[in-house]
């Protein structure tokens, strides 16, 4: 599947989502919804972003209109005339949104989270229309992978585990955790992302112990690995076949049917441990031992699975297949 | 002239820095209190990053947009009380006398909606005017805030931010020393065939050696058109910038270049216009002059009690009579614990907001004039000033412009 396919049946299955869930109209504002929906890439930045209507997607006649003062970085099916740039004004931002057919008379409007100021502009907009919170409807859509993501997921993962190496072998050649961090952006860089997804990792533990842990977005998708690195000395194989033992226990029980309580018992034992959904960044399911009791996995949740077992640490990106969940 | 600029620049040198750290936490505390007093409010509840980190000193990290919705500090800022609450596990050991620490709540699942709901009719109680800046989907589920309306806490935080305290432009300076001192790497990196992110690479690199606490934007390494019609299109008929596009340079491309990074919490701003591969050519150096001009003007006039639309009109005298920056963004913004806040100036909110912006002692403002020429290109950087009780200090180390001035 080539990034337009890959685009279009995203895309469809929100549209899919949004007549079942009789949203006539969603706003997105979120980085990584806009990002599922409708394939546009902006400018990255760190931590979260304001509110507002980044993407406006009209169920009636399966339109796309998007937040951007360019047409660099808009998928080729959604046509110039359907941007609205960046303004700093509310009431430029409500002509923008008020020209699209379809937000005025909608009954149903989703968003994925909600500020005063755009509750007060939708009043404005769309007089009748019921507001209504859809990052369940989108976060269900999400968590179950098209095969062509899971492969994409599988990309990233490969360059999160060149920045691991990178670390690695510099710490062992006896650079200190700056110059490592340095070296895992250099690497990440080579392969092809400036993004990280969580904050690199480099932290000593204990007698020549180094915790690495990379997260990063290429392409649009999140790669994610960590280890504990044996810098100097010779490592201790029995605490390291001991954490890689019990993660195989904890993966394996990270199948499609899996409830919280399954997975909770699986981790059992371990000093810290997180299960958590990843594909456009950090999604749902999350599981640890107080979050997630309503939690049922399924096929095609690809699984963020980290543990730490007697100080050594291990977090690999798997996906649950209906026949075994694999680690990518 | 970017001789002349650079004097004027080291003229005005900020106070060596003194941070405070505490300090800065109780001042801002005493600043949001004054604004809910100021607007009745009873509790004002914090989900955005940049709020939680000016209400608490939890710093915005360097994460991904979704990592920061789920693993999520929250702040409660109660009317009357000595200290916010901060609901999040890792409360940095500098924080533990300057807050009051809860378990985190994790506002983006229905539990923690559930979660959050506790422990504000804990700490709040109800039937309270609350103000809040943003909720997540599982908040609306929950009605955490019930049916009642809610006031922005956004312009609640806007307007305690407005003017910093003297930590707080420290902070800005020393981030904006460190943005700084990781560009020479990154510019050497840039030559003919080499590619947005290699440089990027180099200049995150240098961050990592460095120590800086987070890159808050992914590096903007940008060839921009020497002509507008040479696209990308936009919306305002100028040029596009920050597109965030990956690109290979070539010889004689002009690069313009934007980064932000984090120091206490608080951002940097960096912008300057780079040559690939030679010196400017004569138009283009010229570009750079007039760039300078337009500072020097705005520079010259600003101080306390000037508005933004006096600066605006300074530039516009400076540049033939039209506006040198470009449409969609400003001639200055400010910066603090978001890479972009107010003041904003000349933006398209209008001559009549210009005019009633006046600035005020610890203010701050990233002047980023653009002076473009049609055919030949354009230059833009960046230099980041406060307001003081008789001018301005610049909070910049002296960065040069190298290869437009040495």
């Amino acid at each position: 599947m080539n990034g337009d396919e890959l685009r279009g049946a995203r895309r469809e299955r929100v549209f899919e989502a949004m007549d079942e869930a009789r949203l006539d109209v969603v706003v997105l504002g979120r980085r990584d919804s806009v990002a599922y929906a409708t394939g546009a890439v902006g400018l990255w930045t760190a931590g979260t972003r304001p509110f507002g209507a980044a993407a406006v997607l009209v169920g009636g006649d399966r339109s796309v209109h998007l937040l951007s003062t360019w047409d660099t970085g808009v998928p080729p099916e959604v046509p110039f005339e359907n941007l609205y740039g960046v303004t700093w004004n509310p009431a430029l931002m409500s002509e923008a949104l008020g020209a699209i057919d379809g937000l005025a008379t909608a009954r149903r409007i989703g968003v994925d989270a909600l500020s005063p100021g755009f509750a007060r502009a939708a009043g404005r907009l769309a007089p009748t229309a019921e507001l209504v919170p859809a990052d369940d409807v989108l976060g269900a859509v999400r968590a179950v992978k098209l095969p062509a993501e899971v492969g994409r997921i599988a990309v990233a993962v490969g360059a999160a585990r060149s920045g691991v190496d990178a670390a690695a072998a510099a710490l062992r050649a006896g650079a200190s955790t700056t110059e490592a961090l340095a070296v895992v952006a250099v690497a990440l860089a080579e392969r092809g992302s400036t993004v990280p997804t969580s904050a690199p990792v480099v932290a000593p533990v204990a007698d020549g112990l180094v915790h690495v842990d990379v997260g990063v977005l290429v392409a649009g998708y999140e790669g994610g690995l960590g280890r504990t690195v044996v810098v100097d000395g010779s490592p201790d194989f029995r605490l390291d076949a001991q954490a890689t033992a019990h993660q195989r226990r904890l993966l394996d029980a990270c199948r499609p049917g899996a409830t919280a309580a399954a997975i909770r018992e699986a981790a059992e034992g371990a000093s810290g441990w997180m299960v958590r959904g990843t594909g456009m960044g950090f999604e749902r399911p999350v599981v640890t031992a107080s979050l997630g009791d309503g939690v049922v996995l399924a096929a095609g949740n690809v699984l963020s699975v980290e543990i730490t077992v007697e100080g050594i640490r291990r977090r690999d990106l798997a996906h649950l297949g209906a026949d075994g969940t694999a680690a990518l | 002239m970017g001789a002349d600029l650079s004097q004027v620049l080291a003229a005005h040198p900020a106070p060596p820095p003194a941070i405070d750290v505490g300090r800065m936490r109780r001042e801002r505390h005493q600043r949001l209190q004054a604004e809910l007093a100021r607007r009745d409010v009873d509790a004002a509840v914090l989900l955005r990053s940049s709020d939680v980190a000016y209400a608490t000193g939890q710093a915005v990290r360097g994460v991904d947009a979704a990592h920061a919705a789920f693993e999520r500090p929250v702040a409660v800022v109660v009317a009357g009380e000595e200290r916010p609450h901060l609901l999040w596990d890792d409360v940095d050991p500098g924080l533990a006398d300057d807050v009051e620490a809860h378990p985190a709540v994790w506002p983006e699942l229905d539990e923690g909606a559930e979660s959050l709901a506790g422990v504000l009719a804990e700490i709040v109680g109800a039937g309270r005017r609350m103000a809040v800046d943003e909720q997540s989907g599982a908040m609306l589920r929950r009605g955490v805030f019930g049916g009642g309306p809610l006031v922005d806490a956004a312009e609640l935080v806007g307007a305690a931010k407005l003017v910093k305290t003297a930590d707080e432009l420290a902070c800005i300076g020393e981030a904006q020393r460190l943005n700084e001192a990781a560009m020479p790497a990154a510019q050497a990196a840039l030559r003919p065939g080499s590619t947005r992110r290699e440089v990027a690479g180099v200049f995150l690199a240098e961050l990592g050696r460095l120590g800086v606490d987070a890159n808050l934007i992914d590096p903007i390494f940008q060839r921009m058109p020497r002509s507008i019609a040479d696209g990308p299109r936009t919306t305002t008929g100028h040029v596009a910038f920050p597109t965030g596009a990956d690109e290979t340079f070539a010889e004689g491309d002009l690069v313009w270049v934007d980064a932000g990074i984090d120091h206490l919490g608080y951002a940097s701003d960096f912008g300057r216009t780079w040559v690939v591969g030679r010196d400017p050519d004569p138009a283009e150096q010229r570009l750079f002059e007039r760039w300078c001009e337009a500072m020097v003007a705005v520079l010259d006039v600003l101080g306390p009690g000037v508005s933004g639309g006096d600066l605006c009109r300074a530039a516009e005298a400076a540049h033939e009579g039209e506006r040198p920056w470009l449409p969609h963004f400003y001639l200055a913004h400010g910066v603090g614990v978001e890479s972009a806040e107010m003041p904003l100036v000349g933006t398209d909110l209008g001559t009549a907001f210009d005019d009633g912006l006046v600035m005020a002692p610890g203010m701050v403002l990233v002047l980023e004039p653009v002076a473009w020429e049609d055919g030949v290109g354009g230059y833009r950087a960046e230099e980041i000033v406060t307001v003081t009780a008789d001018g301005w200090h610049h909070l910049g180390s002296g960065h040069p412009y190298p290869p437009f001035a040495p």
